[in-house]
């Protein structure tokens, strides 16, 4: 068990790193899981690691609108709108 | 009957209690099984000496003895703690978990009691966490596997009182000992109290308790719960970041999903965002678990996961999950995104994460922005596109075309649900077919209220235009009465009470009532397009104003940067630029910044201060 007083000045010990997990399963318990270790530096973290390795940062894209007239959709709504227009 | 092992188990507390030692002190408290040979020896000392009855007065005694005398009051919480836990040692019998349960439940309470000490109560933090976790985990599986206690439930008459009253499960109850726990170690007295705190004393188990308890909480689907926990420690406690990662991760997940579920996107982005970003990177269980939710409170303020996050190990089938929705969004089709987020099979991941009412409910309003950016780009118009007539309109849409896109995609859904192979009923197709209530959503007619209406007609109250045509008939000047005999009437009374509304039968104008729809009036269809864009506009997701006579959607102001761009602003801008006004997240406790101190302080410089009115 995680000690809760000897949290903040014990760094976790190289040999305490979680071990690569298993791949994740579909119908997994819902439950957040604890942490193998209790504490762990800037530079083990998720931002930290990526900022080190200088992976892709780029998570999110906030562009999405959809300009493509050749998309299905979009092209049978063209002709459709058409229609509407020559009818009036 | 002599006890060694129990003799050198007390010995060993003792100098544990002395030395202040909490986390030994919970190494030796074990009682999960399998449990190791001493503590089976201990047992059957236990039992053969200090059986249930009046010996049990001789073990309390023992353990009293466990309590350093010199100092203060006696620390009589924790002694009594150390019989229970000596009786539970000898009496539990894991065959009957819901016995165990409830030994288990008891120790623990007698164990917060210990913790209330001012002195001693910090050595026994280690043993309740301990004591807490055993008792989730029980609480928790038995939660998973009802049948295990259902006919101890039965045979003690518990499960009928239960189900009548409000039901209380093992799970809730064990998040109120641990909510007990999480109470005593935010209000520790010693230190510096609250934002400027440090964990120390029982503040070290602040956030320890508090992520117990909301997993306990979020099990039992008791959320509303979980709210007094986040405004006592928003008032007490002490910055989030002088606590380790892995509480601090854990914390800021269950705290963003409690904002997701109260519909708080925006700081339930921020804290889920800073819970993944801090996580430890092998961590891929967890930063799974945060996706699961920072996903969908991104897509539900117009920000996509990009394809390379879902690429990344901890998105594993989660791009199965949120990229219809994404592409869904994007196309424009609502029928088909209604039809997606069906409550239903297909979408039962999403319902037991708890997100696809939110999906559901929240993104729709993007899908008709998009839908109507398709039908402004194919069928507005743009402006001049020399630029060259300032004076020219603006750029602008006849609502008829998004109505004709609206009635267009009716009939496509309703045409793919004859076919052979899309059995499932899509009810929406056919809401622009209805007579009365929504075009946009279907609703069955409900038979009971058929003809109400007409009923409806019959009683309502007569309008006073109707009241003063007939007068001299409806309310005269006298009457005769029941008996016959001439009665004056007062001015205005009505003699045989209000008066149906539906007077037509009396009316000569054979043209009172027009046939609705033949003058031109728009449909009702188009009444409810033009709700969906003036919520649209009053959102900021599009920008320009609505016309109501000749329904039109005008632009105006895009002669420099384009009409669709102008129309039709990027989504995630637009609210982040709204919402970020307030980023404070309620519930995470930030450390005392110098400009807040400053406005905090209410510390002002009144040197250059001079009378009002003085040159």
């Amino acid at each position: 068990m995680s000690n809760p007083s000897q949290t903040s000045d014990n760094k976790a010990e190289p040999t305490q790193q979680p071990q690569p997990q298993k791949p994740p399963v579909l119908e997994e318990d819902d439950e957040f899981e604890d942490f193998p270790v209790e504490d762990w530096p800037q530079e083990e973290t998720e931002q930290g690691a990526a900022a080190a390795n200088g992976t892709n940062n780029h998570l999110w894209e906030e562009s999405w609108d959809d300009d493509d007239a050749a998309e299905d959709f979009s092209k049978q709504l063209k002709e459709e709108l058409k229609k509407v227009e020559a009818s009036h | 009957m002599a006890t060694p092992t129990l003799d050198r188990f007390l010995s060993s507390i003792a100098d544990l209690v002395k030395d202040r030692d909490g986390a030994r002190l919970q190494d030796f408290l074990q009682l999960e099984p399998p449990l190791p040979d001493i503590y089976q020896h201990m047992s059957a000392e236990l039992r053969q000496r200090y059986p249930t009855g009046p010996k049990e007065t001789e073990l309390l005694r023992r353990c009293e003895a466990l309590v350093p005398r010199s100092k203060g009051a006696p620390w009589g919480a924790f002694s009594t703690f150390m019989k229970l836990y000596f009786t539970f040692l000898r009496d539990v019998n894991v065959d009957n978990l819901l016995e165990t349960y409830d030994l288990l439940k008891g120790l623990l309470n007698q164990c917060v009691l210990a913790l209330g000490d001012s002195q001693m109560g910090v050595v026994v933090l280690p043993t309740v966490l301990y004591l807490s976790k055993v008792l989730a985990k029980l609480a928790m599986g038995l939660d998973r596997r009802p049948e295990l206690i259902a006919h101890l439930l039965r045979l003690e008459g518990r499960s009928n009182q239960e189900e009548a009253a409000e039901k209380v499960t093992l799970v809730e109850k064990s998040a109120n000992v641990v909510r007990e726990a999480f109470i005593k170690c935010l209000t520790d007295r010693s230190g510096t109290p609250g934002v400027h705190g440090k964990p120390e004393g029982r503040r070290i188990g602040i956030y320890l308790m508090a992520n117990l308890c909301l997993k306990l909480l979020f099990q039992c689907g008791k959320l509303r719960n979980a709210e007094q926990m986040f405004a006592s420690i928003s008032a007490q406690s002490p910055p989030l970041t002088h606590f380790p990662a892995s509480q601090r991760v854990t914390y800021l997940y269950y705290l963003g999903r409690y904002l997701f579920s109260n519909n708080l996107f925006h700081p339930a982005r921020i804290a889920l965002q800073a819970s993944y970003d801090q996580c430890h990177h092998q961590a891929i269980n967890q930063k799974r678990a945060i996706l699961t939710y920072l996903i969908p409170c991104n897509i539900i303020m117009g920000r996509f996961p990009s394809s390379h996050l879902l690429q990344r190990p901890e998105a594993e089938g989660l791009a199965d999950r949120f990229l219809p929705i994404c592409r869904l969004i994007t196309r424009g089709d609502y029928i088909a995104f209604r039809e997606h987020l069906t409550v239903g099979p297909d979408t039962e991941w999403l319902a037991r994460k708890g997100i696809l009412l939110q999906l559901r409910n929240r993104c729709e309003i993007l899908v008709w922005r998009s839908l109507a950016r398709k039908v402004f780009i194919h069928g507005g118009f743009h402006g001049d596109p020399q630029g060259q007539a300032q004076r020219g309109p603006p750029p602008f849409l006849y609502l008829n075309r998004l109505e004709a896109a609206v009635r267009w995609i009716q009939s496509q859904h309703a045409q793919s649900q004859a076919g052979f192979f899309t059995p499932r009923l899509q009810p929406d197709s056919q809401a622009g077919q209805t007579a009365h209530g929504s075009q946009i959503i279907y609703k069955a007619p409900d038979w009971d209220f058929e003809g109400v209406d007409e009923l409806e007609a019959q009683e309502a109250v007569a309008s006073p235009a109707l009241l003063e045509k007939y007068a001299d008939y409806l309310s005269p000047d006298s009457f005769f009465d029941a008996q016959g005999q001439p009665q004056m009437n007062a001015p205005g009374n009505l003699v045989d009470g209000p008066p149906a509304a539906d007077y037509q039968q009396y009316e000569l104008d054979p043209y009172a009532n027009p046939t609705p729809g033949e003058d031109g009036k728009p449909t009702p269809m188009m009444r409810e397009l033009e709700s969906i864009l003036a919520s649209l506009l009053t959102q900021g997701l599009m920008r320009g104003y609505l016309t109501h006579k000749n329904p039109r959607l005008a632009i105006p102001g895009a002669r420099l940067r384009g009409a669709v761009p102008t129309g039709f602003p990027n989504v995630w801008q637009t609210i982040q630029a709204r919402e970020s006004e307030d980023d404070n997240v309620p519930g995470w406790v930030q450390p005392p910044s110098a400009t807040a101190l400053a406005g905090g302080g209410r510390v002002v410089n009144l040197a250059g201060a001079r009378p009002v009115g003085v040159q």
